[in-house]
């Protein structure tokens, strides 16, 4: 009896230690496609079968800024994000004040409503608003591609910024007139400070999805537009993976700063809206 | 102890710097309704929870029916438990509650329909067997929960808090219910809970844990006129007590100084005049008297302070000796008023060495 | 008279807030969806005329056909093994290992990098010259040459999972966690082992959680479209079938394009629903599980 009770204790045992194989490989599995890229955008003379480069060497990251453009392209995209986390933010700001503070017949769904282009695949309404562009000619200028990606940002803005409206508990704002302050004073004293934590959130969360938005500034962009992502994918049509590698990198390390960032204040899950369509 | 069904023998189990239990033994004889009393963290929960397996004991040993019990897995145990917050499955009938202990062992189906059919017959459920838990009430689901436990005739029953998450009446009911089944069956069980009434009401014998130990293992009766701590007497009904001196011993009656006043009892084995004891009455056992009665053994004068009408009781607080309060519960029929002058006779004094002294 | 006046003037000012949220969805959302559908039923190149030529002609060419059938594979089987992924991670990591905050957070990675650059670093991992055939060849007894990977459909599928498998983990891991233990117990106590209350229990009152996880992995896979734009090679599910009609060909056809779009758009729709149905037949006796 007690050679079968040591064998299931064992065999549970087993199974523990399988699944923290699972974790250990899964961890294994998604940080070595990083560290693949990040090694590749430094190394020199790697081909045939080895594990690291022989060499390290900044050439490549010197090729990217140079030749690549690089310096234009992160203007460009800088510019874009700037515009469209602008737009966003106000009509989020504008919105969220309407959905989180106002009587509304049917919130729930004029939120459905305008959440919907999360949930669908860009690329279908990219055309639309390609076809629009062509013909208001704002293709390949930085207003045109912001605007294209408002239409990614503005859904998230709004989703942030309602609630941090919603929480603006109106209690306060009695006391702070109670208190004696006029209207003026209320906004700049007691409602700007308790709605900035929720301003800025939404600020980042658009410019994040901005900087990262592929899709549509495909189908929107121009020579004088291009983005890092737009060039990190020419590039891969170009075919060297060390360059490709290269502005990977530098489009990438912003976002996880950011991500680490974040990830010490708020729940990481929450930034996952649920949808994606990239 | 061939007696015994379940034995903790010392048990102890620590959470950090907490012990929760410590060094409990303690044992049910077979076909006894134990109840393990006590507040919130006192180790009750502990205890059940190192009986049923779910936690291990960091010391000590558990016997079930004579076999040592300690290192085996909580599904080799052969027990029934009914949860405080029913735990049915959501996702099968009641019928398949019920069965899962038999669908578990391979019982043949017929076999199955039969024992499930026989345990709702026991709780009086046999025409809800085809529905959800979520379409019962929650006597009902806790009736379920029941039958799921006895349904494969298990040697020992828990209960855990069965009845907190009922309402009144219904916990009165259920009380009820419980006890007529587990005396039908014949059945060991033990029950936890914090309520003295339920306790009282259902149990064969009761043991009140205080602080991770046991204060008082006896009968209700045992535990109620005879509790051995101010613990267990503060916990089980209402209590009043007077710190006094021991005075006089004379043969089997002692006379204490409590409060200015010269109060006789039963004398403690062993005690000496000049220590210090802690005199113990109940509310309900304090005769009151108008003020003209004559003076006789342990009847001293007390003043109404405070009145309070409960229906069929009265509620008084009396002012006695030097700065002393009583309470004092009579029935409704004569009523003082606040400020009265009244006699009160104090016919059953318990009393306890204070430790110490 | 009053009241009504200012139960509109109050409705005035929550429009004129929403206006904006609502200019931005008509005009970047609506219109041009609208101007799809629209363009998917005009003439290739022209501004006139009504045809279903565009439909015809991507639905009976078997390339077309093809398209679909590719894109429905990928999206069902990196759906499937994300599903297959999920359940074990999602159990092992609720027994709290050493290190499981380390581990949850590896699990959020794939969602907040870019599609193109996940798909970059994967191309890199898998490739010939990649770490996982230089293991390969390294650690396993008779390997001549490295596997291909890259550029498969097996591949693709890897890379789907390794992008969209969180969206499964992480609704079955608060499924979960929403599990009252006290039912587990009551399994335990009424004579089931671990294996039992995972089989009985466990896993069919989790089982709606999984699937509405699997739901967004599903959507996220259908309409991948930098993922395999990258690294589909010859492989073309159906987002990038719509860029190549209007990136490849010159004039760009916009018509046959906007068809297939609306052929995307109309499955998913389709696909989602009976989707939906399942799920909630399936999470209809487990309610109240808490």
């Amino acid at each position: 009896m007690n050679l079968v009770r040591a064998y299931m204790a064992g065999l549970r045992h087993g199974w523990f230690v399988l699944g923290y194989t699972l974790c250990v490989c899964l961890t294994l599995l998604i940080t070595a496609p990083f560290l693949m890229i990040a090694l590749r955008s430094v190394g020199k003379g790697w081909f045939g079968r080895l594990w690291l480069p022989p060499q390290l060497t900044w050439d490549w990251y010197r090729w990217a800024i140079e030749v690549g453009n690089i310096p234009e392209v992160m203007k460009n995209t800088l510019i874009i994000g700037a515009i469209a986390v602008i737009v966003s933010t106000v009509i989020g700001i504008f919105a969220g004040w309407a959905f989180g503070r106002r009587q509304m017949p049917g919130k729930e769904l004029v939120m459905a409503v305008i959440l919907l282009p999360r949930m669908i695949p860009p690329i279908t309404y990219a055309l639309g608003v390609a076809k629009i562009f062509y013909a208001l000619e704002l293709v390949d200028t930085h207003f045109g591609v912001a605007l294209a990606h408002v239409s990614v940002c503005a859904p998230y803005a709004i989703l942030v910024l309602s609630a941090t409206f919603e929480g603006l508990d109106d209690r306060v704002l009695e006391a702070a007139s109670v208190c004696g302050a006029n209207t003026i004073k209320r906004f700049f004293y007691v409602v700007l400070p308790l709605i900035m934590p929720g301003i800025l959130a939404s600020m980042i969360f658009s410019f994040t999805h901005s900087y990262n938005e592929f899709t549509l500034t495909l189908l929107t962009y121009g020579p004088n537009t291009v983005t890092l992502p737009v060039r990190t994918y020419l590039a891969v049509g170009d075919g060297y993976w060390e360059i490709t590698s290269a502005m990977a990198v530098i489009m990438v390390v912003p976002s996880l700063v950011i991500l680490a960032m974040i990830q010490r204040r708020a729940k990481p899950e929450k930034l996952v809206g649920g949808f994606k369509g990239v | 102890m061939a007696d015994a069904m379940i034995e903790f023998r010392d048990v102890t189990k620590r959470y950090g710097a907490l012990v929760a239990n410590d060094h409990l033994s303690l044992t049910i004889r077979r076909g006894e309704l134990m109840t393990l009393l006590g507040p919130s963290g006192c180790g009750k929960t502990t205890a059940l929870r190192c009986l049923t397996g779910m936690n291990r004991p960091d010391e000590g040993r558990i016997f079930l029916d004579g076999a040592d019990v300690t290192d085996l897995p909580t599904h080799q145990r052969e027990l029934g438990m009914v949860f405080q917050n029913f735990a049915l499955f959501p996702h099968m009938t009641v019928a398949d509650n019920v069965g899962f202990p038999l669908m578990i062992r391979s019982r043949p189906k017929d076999e199955r329909a039969t024992m499930v059919l026989e345990a709702l017959r026991l709780v009086r459920l046999e025409g809800y067997a085809g529905h959800f838990p979520r379409q019962l009430s929650g006597g009902q689901q806790q009736r379920v929960g029941l039958a799921r436990a006895l349904v494969y005739r298990p040697k020992v029953l828990l209960l855990d808090e069965p009845l907190s998450n009922l309402d009144a009446k219904l916990r009165e009911e259920m009380r009820f219910e419980i006890k007529e089944v587990v005396t039908r069956l014949g059945i060991t069980a033990m029950y936890v809970t914090h309520d003295q009434a339920e306790a009282l009401a259902l149990s064969d014998r009761v043991a009140i844990m205080n602080r991770g130990r046991l204060q008082q293992l006896g009968t209700p009766e045992e535990i109620y006129e005879s509790p051995n701590s101010r613990f267990v007497a503060e916990f089980i009904g209402l209590s009043n007590f007077l710190d006094g001196r021991v005075d006089a011993v004379r043969g089997d009656a002692m006379t204490v100084a409590a409060s200015g006043l010269a109060i006789q009892t039963r004398a403690l084995p062993g005690v000496t005049p000049g220590q210090k004891v802690l005199l113990f009455l109940r509310p309900n056992e304090i005769e009151l008297l108008p003020a003209g009665t004559e003076p006789d053994a342990n009847t001293f004068p007390a003043k109404v302070e405070k009145t309070t009408y409960l229906g069929d009781t009265m509620d008084y607080r009396l002012s006695i000796g030097n700065a002393a309060d009583l309470r004092v519960q009579t029935d409704a029929r004569h009523r003082y008023g606040a400020g009265e002058a009244v006699r009160v006779r104090l016919p059953r004094v318990r009393s306890w060495v204070v430790e110490g002294t | 008279m009053r009241e009504l006046w200012r139960k509109r003037s109050v409705h005035g000012i929550t429009f004129f807030l929403l206006l904006p949220a609502l200019l931005c969805f008509f005009g970047l959302f609506f219109y041009p969806m609208l101007l799809t559908v629209i363009l998917s039923f005009r003439p290739e190149g022209h501004e006139v005329g009504w045809t279903l030529e565009n439909y015809t002609r991507f639905l009976s060419d078997p390339d077309g056909r093809w398209v679909i059938l590719l894109t429905f594979i990928l999206s069902l089987a990196s759906t499937a093994l994300s599903i297959v992924l999920s359940v074990p991670l999602a159990l092992t990591l609720r027994e709290k290992v050493r290190g499981h905050q380390l581990y949850r957070l590896m699990i959020l990675v794939p969602l907040v990098i870019p599609g193109l650059i996940g798909a970059l670093g994967l191309l890199l991992f898998w490739g010939s010259r990649g770490w996982f055939n230089l293991f390969l060849l390294q650690f396993v007894p008779g390997m001549a040459s490295p596997l291909r990977i890259n550029y498969t459909i097996q591949g693709l599928i890897y890379f789907y999972v390794w992008l969209y498998f969180p969206y499964t983990c992480i609704t079955t891991m608060s499924a979960l966690e929403s599990l009252d233990p006290a039912i587990e117990e009551a399994g335990a106590v009424a004579g089931a082992n671990r294996w039992q209350v995972l089989r009985y229990v466990v896993l069919p009152l989790i089982t709606p959680g999984i699937l509405a996880g699997s739901v967004l992995t599903f959507m996220a896979a259908f309409g991948a479209f930098s993922v395999p734009l990258i690294a589909g090679g010859d492989y073309r599910p159906l987002a990038v079938e719509i860029y190549k009609q209007i990136s490849i060909p010159i004039p760009a056809r916009w018509s046959a394009a906007s068809a297939i779009a609306m052929v995307m758009g109309v499955l998913q729709v389709v696909f989602l629903t009976v989707y939906m149905r399942l799920v909630r037949r399936a999470g209809g006796n487990a309610r109240g599980a808490r």
